[in-house]
């Protein structure tokens, strides 16, 4: 069982533990990132949702301050120069790469890290086991990282990203190219970890782990903020209608007034108001065989506002 | 500090941890060293030196017995006592370098005055006339030393005067006859005097003197020699390792910063090095990390090889402080070596291939390969470019070149100084390349 820390404060900015205004950064003549701002309020998880090569990763670099920004700031917990040691220190990152060594066990893979940000004895020890057990890998902990699992080192990748029990967390797609069971793991620490009071940062190309983990999500393509809010509002606002699909018994009355054609039995059509037509039909004498409704989402919403789907 | 120890503790236990890696950055080395040790070998190991022939045991007496042994206390002989049928097809096949026959008629050890010479006679090939005047030096050493062992035994003289004294005697009243018995006679006197005097100082010398001179007289005394060590400024190797093992560090150094150069990139392309970058550390401790590794792990692996070097193979060292300070330069050195190739591309196949390209050539032309003493001239000049020849020139100095301060400074300047170099521009294109 996790063993649950009391780890620092640092004075935080109810208002926004990461700010990021008019960020520019280009490769060349590719726009990476282009004009990008956001608050991210403390104890939030903020979601970056957009294709591959949208500007997700560069966006998160710019942000711990590995790569220089062309343009723009960030500031974090209200100070302006995120390499600072002491802000570097309340930062965890788990890169999108698999960046721990194969040669060594997870265990060393953390102690390792751990000691980086000046973690040492009884502490380090304490925070390798907790990590080993967020993980899951403490059955494993001697064992080469080369050994294991795609869904193991996602997981140690990600724990090696907390070891130093920072307050901000930044992970990069980490659950790419993992199993199921493995992705619903990382999902329930996620959870587990904002539940601690962690702000984080999560980039994804798939809308359905951003509409599960983040309370807002920035829509990004092309190195530009699309859209940004809670789900509820950007379906609210970009996702347009519901979608009915149907399938009725035969005859359809002739009173009723269909919203679209049949197909054979089967009816399709959008509605800002889906319930109440359905209702409508049913009242008109129309039966129904079966009946969806499907809200819009993420995936729709991006779709309207890009004219492609997240994985083209 | 603490983070590039940190840093330098993980890189050591990944290399290892990789035994293919570890065996090219030590094994590899070790081997050339005897490998081209054993090649080189003729030269001069003390094996080589000795020269294995047969004693002819056919007609021994106390005499050639005696001539023998002293003929075996040459370091530079190894003897094999063997009758003339079995030695002689054995010259002949090569298998000993020569036979050796002493040949003696005479009926004592003293026999000086019967007319009897004793004669040697030494089977060799034709065409090893170096060897057959070095023996030729050997043998008549060999004879001098039973001559002056027989001059300081006044008791055996004196017995063989007897004997000669009867045998003349017997011979007749010639005037040869009477003269020589008169000179027998009055050597006896002379023999009996110092015999008595002997006995005197012998006596006197076992009950108080501390007289040194007095203890150490000796009426026919052989000749005292006394040795004084005087340090020997080697003019060349004493053996073929004492080349190679220099040689074979240069491989460890150049495996060490081929290995640490490709960590790097690994690093990189793997997206450690990103983490690395996240974490409250700096970019040049990062690389410092990277650098103490590659360092430790460079003098850690030179002074193994120098010790088995030292240890089992006998190669000496003139001077200990120059060769830790050569050991050391070395080490700094290819630190700076290993960063550039580490820049020298972005894949760990470009680093990989680029490094071993630019790091054999290097090894060519400074002597990696061939020994700089069997080089052309020409090549020689070119050699100065590589840091390869320096490392040599540095080590050799400290082991047999017998190099003083002023001789060693310039190896050690340029060494250093390849080494602050290259860790200067590489960090700077490894920091302009990550943006």
């Amino acid at each position: 069982m996790l063993k649950h820390e009391t780890w620092h404060k640092f004075g935080r900015n109810k208002l926004s533990m990461i700010r990021v205004t008019n960020l520019k950064k280009a490769f060349g003549a590719i726009r990476a990132v282009d004009d990008i701002s956001f608050e991210i309020p403390d104890n939030q998880v903020f979601g970056l949702l957009g294709p591959n090569g949208a500007g997700k990763t560069t966006t998160i670099n710019l942000i711990v301050g590995i790569i220089n920004a062309d343009a723009g700031s960030v500031a974090i917990n209200g100070e302006n120069d995120p390499t600072r040691t002491h802000l570097r220190r309340r930062i965890g990152a788990a890169p999108q790469a698999l960046a721990i060594y194969d040669n060594l066990s997870a265990e060393e893979n953390l102690a390792f890290f751990g000691k980086l940000y000046g973690l040492s004895g009884k502490k380090l020890k304490e925070r390798v086991d907790w990590c080993l057990d967020l993980a899951g890998l403490q059955d494993r902990r001697r064992d080469r990282v080369g050994k294991y699992s795609g869904g193991m080192k996602r997981r140690l990748n990600m724990a090696c990203a907390i070891v130093h029990d920072p307050p901000i967390l930044l992970l990069d797609e980490p659950t790419v190219g993992v199993d199921p069971q493995s992705r619903n793991m990382i999902f329930d620490r996620i959870e587990m970890l904002k539940n601690d009071g962690r702000t984080i940062v999560y980039t994804t190309h798939y809308m359905e782990e951003a509409q599960r983990l983040c309370d807002r999500v920035a829509i990004i393509d092309h190195g530009k903020i699309l859209a940004e809010g809670t789900i509820d509002s950007l379906i609210e606002t970009h996702g347009g209608m519901g979608t009915v699909n149907a399938e009725l018994e035969l005859p359809v009355p002739e009173n009723a007034k269909l919203p679209a054609e049949l197909n054979e039995n089967r009816l399709s059509f959008e509605s800002s108001q889906p319930l109440q037509d359905i209702a409508a039909l049913a009242d008109a004498g129309v039966k129904y065989r079966s009946l969806r409704v499907e809200r819009p989402n993420l995936e729709k919403v991006f779709l309207n506002l890009t004219g492609r789907r997240l994985r083209d | 500090m603490g983070a590039m120890f940190h840093l330098a503790i993980k890189d050591l236990k990944l290399l290892w941890r990789d035994k293919v890696g570890f065996f090219w950055v030590l094994g590899f080395p070790l081997l050339i060293a005897l490998f081209f040790g054993s090649i080189y070998s003729g030269a001069g190991s003390a094996t080589a030196r000795s020269m294995k022939i047969a004693v002819i045991t056919d007609n021994m007496n106390p005499t050639v017995q005696s001539f023998y042994d002293q003929l075996g206390k040459s370091d530079v002989l190894v003897l094999t006592p063997m009758p003339l049928d079995s030695a002689r097809p054995l010259v002949a096949q090569g298998k000993l370098a020569a036979y050796v026959q002493y040949i003696d008629s005479s009926k004592s050890a003293f026999d000086m005055f019967s007319g009897h010479k004793p004669h040697i006679k030494v089977g060799i090939d034709p065409s090893r006339k170096a060897e057959a005047g070095y023996l030729n030096g050997l043998l008549n050493q060999a004879f001098f030393m039973q001559l002056q062992s027989r001059f300081t035994d006044v008791k055996g003289w004196r017995r063989y005067l007897k004997d000669q004294r009867q045998s003349w005697d017997s011979i007749g009243t010639g005037w040869n006859s009477k003269l020589g018995m008169d000179f027998f006679e009055k050597l006896d006197g002379v023999l009996e005097s110092a015999e008595k005097i002997d006995s005197a100082y012998a006596m006197k010398s076992d009950s108080a003197s501390d007289s040194v001179s007095e203890k150490n007289y000796s009426p026919f005394a052989a000749l005292d020699v006394a040795y004084e060590d005087v340090a020997v400024i080697w003019a060349g190797p004493r053996s073929s390792f004492e080349i190679t093992f220099p040689q074979s560090l240069q491989w460890a150094l150049i495996a060490a910063a081929a290995a640490f150069s490709l960590s790097i990139v690994t690093e990189r392309t793997r997206g450690t090095f990103l983490r690395l970058r996240i974490a409250p550390i700096s970019r040049m401790q990062i690389l410092g990390g990277k650098g103490l590794a590659c360092f430790i792990f460079c003098v850690g692996v030179c002074s193994l090889l120098m010790a088995v070097g030292i240890l089992i193979f006998g190669v000496g060292v003139a001077s200990w402080t120059y060769l830790i300070l050569a050991i050391l330069a070395g080490g700094i050195c290819f630190v700076g070596v290993m960063m550039l190739i580490s820049v020298m591309g972005k894949t760990e196949a470009a680093v990989s291939g680029a490094g071993w390209a630019v790091m054999l050539v290097m090894a060519m032309i400074g002597g990696g390969m061939m020994p700089l003493m069997f080089m052309p001239s020409w090549l020689k000049s070119i050699s100065h470019l590589s840091p390869i020849k320096w490392g040599i020139l540095a080590l050799e100095g400290s082991i047999w070149r017998g190099f003083g301060f002023g001789e060693m400074i310039l190896p050690l300047a340029v060494l250093v100084g390849v080494g602050v170099v290259g860790f200067i521009i590489g960090t700077m294109i490894l920091s302009r390349s990550d943006g």
